[in-house]
């Protein structure tokens, strides 16, 4: 596995906080996350359906996400994934903890 | 997290799972669409966007698992779908499930009968508060002859205790009182077992009257008021269950008592069965009156009629009460109050009511028990060999699901689920079958099972019943998975071989059974042919009771008793139909003994070592009755009623051991220490009888000697009448006519003939026997169908080498005996393994034999044959029909 494939999939454990991160803003569906989330990190992440979906359904086994069918703009019935109080909350220590970690990481490739 | 959303999340994904798959199947739809639409709005051509799209989602199929596999319900759907499958299985071989599901059902409906009446009799709690620590007091008296006899107490003995011992938190005692109850003076007499006991045995037991109250301490006083208890059983039976019958008089004989309350449902202390049979307690007792002692019983040391029960302290100090300490205080107050040398051998023992119960039974209990086991391994064997068999026809199936991508894992779990529907279905099986078993086999025993009230099922045995099922599920799962595991392997030899192993363990078994069955028939036979010294064909036996207003006066009503029995029997005599009519206090196997303490004039005895024989009271013409035989002298006539006289008669036994031969008895006289009145001369012997069993049919008759009722006198007795005809029980509405003309309130009750009353006294050897002889025909017909199986299947599979050999010129005979002697192999193995077990177990029978030894040759030698035949024939049977196969289509069929 050279690095740039690594890159097409998610680190291994963020994929809860991006998910939680994308539907911060506003309620989507499976495929308006997948969409978010390589506009945000402008392509270097992509989430495949095979991963995703799994973890929506664990996101709302959790309680951080609930999901309703609606209508889109464009007449058809999708499946809406929103945040919860619950999954607010999560996503505050996810954030947290990922920004602490993410200072580390940098801090080790700094040192020479 | 919120349990209950997430529990609605579950339950929806399983039970409204084509909603979900669909609402599954749309979202990704949808997310695919999108995906395609980007791609074209970048400018890819149709085809080239959906390659592309495909590619991005990664397989749909494979994102499609992934999501079910994230609902979280996969390994609870995969549980329904075997579960689902099993029974669609089992359902399209109805053969092979209902063989297998009664097989099993078989053998755990017999384990869990046996496991039930053991669960109430042995395991159960006893239904009174804190049973362990309630402990029975007896009089333990060391004889001539080194024997111990555990006698009750007089009441000088437990006046004693209950004034001198500390070792007791209660102490109570109680005797057993016939009664016969009324409501109204007039009424009819019901003859009900009735019991006088201590107002502190409910403290003892634990347990108060569920309606009203029991009486007090001031009420069990000499000149207290009559009062009462009933049993809710018979409160329900006689009054209705009215409450407005409690604080109301009742009618005990003809003497008005006041109902003071009712005990609650299922007390009826003490239960005859649990207690020693010579104290003549009724199966269940239904009335109790306080015990009163008054001042001349608290000196009476001659009379042991009391069984005295404690309750030991919860602590003593620091540690438990223990009976041992209570046993040594108590023997120091025996040593207190009576002088050393009237009582140089005798002491106090405790024994705790739970063994009390349950040790006279406990071994045949586990006997039984073991026994059954050994049908339930057979059974098990039986289905184990069936699946086993099972697995091989399924072979391909799994094969096909094992390509398909089924782990050995899931293949297991599969196979394991089936065998759990299996076994559940056979354990609905058992506990309807065991239900109906536990009826019948207490109808064996009637009245000589302790704590048979107390069987019933119960948590005990409904998880027992649940534990055997996973056991036996769990067991079956891993041999087929292993057998199937083997197939794949190709070592079709091994699975045969398996099979066979498990045959000839059946066969063992069950030959291990029948050799049991076989000595205790044989035992029971010996049994039936023992000569009890009477004739107990075409009499009739009924115990009379002439009712008595409070405490029986011998001296001053004897005569009017005497006279009552005297004009009763004689009426009889000269009845139509009658031969002889007699009557006994104690009849001969009934249960009911009695000892009494004698001198013989002319010898010398330390003090308290006086010798003492079985006493029987007898009237009428009993000994014609009964025909028992006289050997020397004379039977008692009229002259023996006159006033004053002395007389006695003794049986070979007692005339032997005193005087060395029957004729040298004749005339000597015997100071009696059992007489209503002390100043009665000594006896004299006019007569010698044969020895009489009394006890048991096994156990050999005591010395003992006859006195006349009208010398010693009972307000009860037990009536034989001979009758001319065949059946006994056509005397019954004369017996009771006459009873009645002469006395309108004496009352009759167990009544019985003769016959039935000697067969009663063998119903416990009955009961083992007929229950081993049901379990090892059982045992023999599942390893008939075991033997049968395997053979068949062996059968099958060599249909074409048969079918070559027959083409080849070999005759069917020579075909049979070929298979016959494979069969013959694996039974021979089994019938020596058999014997060498039953060698090694029926020792465990010993104490239960009479007559026959626990190696008896030819029991094992006839079992052994027995086995082996029915097991050739089943063997036989398939030989046979391979060799009728046709070599053409046996050919063709491959």
């Amino acid at each position: 596995m050279t690095p740039q494939d690594r890159s097409r999939d998610v680190v291994q454990g963020t994929l809860d906080m991006l998910v939680l991160k994308a539907l911060s803003l506003t309620p989507m569906h499976g495929w308006g996350i997948t969409n978010r989330i390589g506009q945000i990190t402008k392509g270097v992440l992509t989430v495949n359906p095979g991963s995703l979906y799994p973890a929506l359904e664990r996101l709302q086994d959790r309680g951080w996400i609930t999901a309703d069918w609606q209508t889109t703009e464009s007449g058809r019935n999708a499946k809406y994934y929103r945040l919860t109080a619950a999954g607010r909350r999560r996503l505050g220590t996810e954030t947290a903890f990922w920004r602490r970690m993410a200072a580390a990481i940098e801090a080790v490739l700094r040192t020479t | 997290m919120n349990l209950a959303s997430l529990l609605r999340r579950r339950l929806r994904a399983l039970f409204r799972r084509s909603t979900v798959e669909r609402e599954m199947n749309n979202e990704l739809a949808f997310h695919f669409e999108l995906e395609k639409q980007e791609r074209m709005r970048a400018g890819a051509s149709a085809a080239e966007a959906h390659r592309a799209a495909m590619h991005a989602f990664g397989g749909v199929d494979h994102v499609k698992e992934a999501y079910r596999d994230a609902r979280g319900t996969r390994p609870l759907e995969n549980f329904i779908q075997d579960l689902r499958y099993g029974i669609r299985i089992l359902l399209r071989n109805p053969l092979f499930a209902g063989a297998a599901v009664i097989t099993l059902g078989l053998g755990l409906g017999a384990t869990l009968a046996v496991f039930n009446v053991v669960n109430g009799v042995l395991l159960r709690p006893l239904p009174y508060r804190d049973p362990e620590r309630i402990n029975i007091i007896w009089l333990a008296l060391r004889g001539d002859d080194g024997n111990v006899w555990t006698l009750p107490l007089s009441s000088g003995s437990y006046s004693d205790i209950e004034r001198d011992s500390r070792s007791f938190a209660a102490l109570a005692a109680f005797r057993a009182w016939p009664y016969a109850i009324a409501e109204s003076p007039d009424a009819e007499r019901e003859p009900v077992a009735g019991a006088r006991v201590s107002p502190a045995l409910f403290d003892v037991l634990g347990v108060s009257p569920a309606v009203g109250r029991a009486f007090t301490r001031a009420e069990a006083v000499p000149g207290g008021p009559q009062v009462a208890l009933i049993s809710h059983d018979l409160w329900q039976r006689k009054f209705g269950g009215r409450r407005d019958i409690i604080g109301k008089r009742i009618y005990l004989g003809d003497v008005p008592f006041t109902l003071t309350g009712v005990m609650p449902p299922g007390f009826a202390f003490p239960r005859g069965a649990e207690l020693p049979a010579p104290f003549q307690f009724g199966l269940r007792t239904d009335v109790w009156t306080p015990l009163v002692l008054d001042a001349s019983d608290v000196r009476n040391y001659d009379v042991q009629n009391l069984v005295a029960i404690g309750k030991l302290p919860e602590r003593c100090g620091n540690s438990e009460c223990s009976a041992s300490v209570a046993q040594a205080e108590l023997t120091e107050v025996l040593r207190r109050n009576i002088p050393v040398n009237d009582q140089p051998k005798s002491a106090y023992k405790l024994v705790s009511m739970v063994d009390q119960a349950a040790e006279r039974v406990r071994r045949p209990l586990f006997i039984l028990l073991g026994a059954v086991a050994f049908v339930l391994a057979i059974a098990v064997a039986n289905v184990t060999s069936l699946l086993i068999g099972r697995v091989h026809a399924r072979e391909r199936e799994l094969a096909v699901r094992s390509a398909l991508g089924a782990t050995r894992g899931r293949l297991a779990r599969q196979l394991v689920t089936e065998t759990l529907v299996l076994c559940l279905l056979g354990m609905v099986v058992g506990l309807t079958l065991a239900f109906w078993g536990t009826k019948v086999m207490l109808s064996l025993v009637p009245g000589s099972l302790p704590r048979a009230d107390d069987i019933g099922f119960d948590w005990r045995v409904l998880s027992f019943a649940g534990l055997l099922a996973l056991m036996a599920a769990l067991g079956f799962g891993v041999a087929a998975a292993y057998a199937a595991r083997l197939r794949f392997t190709r070592a079709a030899v091994s699975v045969s071989r398996t099979r066979r192993v498990l045959v000839m363990t059946e066969v063992a078994l069950s030959l291990i059974l029948l050799v049991g069955a076989g000595l205790l028939t044989r035992s029971f036979i010996s049994l039936q042919q023992v000569r009890p010294g009477f004739d107990p064909s075409n009499a009739l036996t009924a115990r009379v009771s002439i009712p008595v207003v409070g405490r029986p006066q011998p001296l001053v009503d004897g005569v009017r008793w005497s006279a009552t029995f005297d004009q009763i029997m004689a009426r009889l005599a000269s009845a139509p139909g009658i031969v002889a009519a007699g009557g006994v206090v104690t009849l001969p196997m009934s249960g009911a003994v009695e000892y009494g303490g004698v001198r013989p004039v002319g010898k010398v005895y330390e003090n308290g070592q006086n010798p003492s024989a079985q006493l029987q009271i007898v009237a009428g013409d009993y000994f014609g009755a009964a025909r028992i035989h006289l050997v020397a002298g004379r039977v008692f006539d009229t002259s023996d009623d006159e006033p004053g006289r002395a007389s006695m008669i003794v049986n070979r036994k007692f005339a032997r051991m005193h005087y060395g031969s029957e004729a040298d008895a004749l005339g000597r006289e015997v100071t009696a220490l059992f007489e209503w009145a002390r100043d009665r001369p000594p006896r004299v012997i006019v007569g010698v009888v044969d020895d009489v069993k009394t006890v048991s049919l096994d156990a050999d008759a005591s010395p003992q000697m006859y006195v006349p009722l009208s010398q010693l006198p009972a307000f009860a007795l037990t009536l034989v009448v001979r009758v001319s005809g065949a059946d006994p029980l056509a005397a019954l509405p004369l017996v009771r006519q006459t009873v009645h003309e002469v006395n309108a309130s004496a009352t009759l009750k167990e009544i019985r003939t003769f016959e039935s009353v000697v067969a009663d006294s063998l119903a416990r050897q009955r009961f083992s026997m007929m229950l081993i002889a049901t379990f090892a025909v059982l045992a023999l017909v599942l390893a008939f169908v075991g033997l049968y199986g395997v053979l068949a299947l062996i059968v099958g599979q060599r249909r074409r080498e048969i079918g070559v050999r027959l083409a080849l010129g070999a005759t069917p005979e020579s075909v049979v005996r070929a298979l016959l002697g494979e069969g013959a192999r694996v039974v021979a193995m089994g019938v020596a393994i058999g014997l060498a077990g039953a060698f090694a177990l029926t020792r465990v029978l010993s104490s239960m034999l009479y007559g026959v030894s626990t190696t008896d040759g030819s029991t094992f030698a006839g079992a052994a044959a027995f086995v082996g035949l029915v097991a050739l024939l089943a063997t036989w049977i398939p030989a046979r029909r391979a060799s009728q196969v046709d070599p053409r289509t046996a050919l063709a069929a491959e």
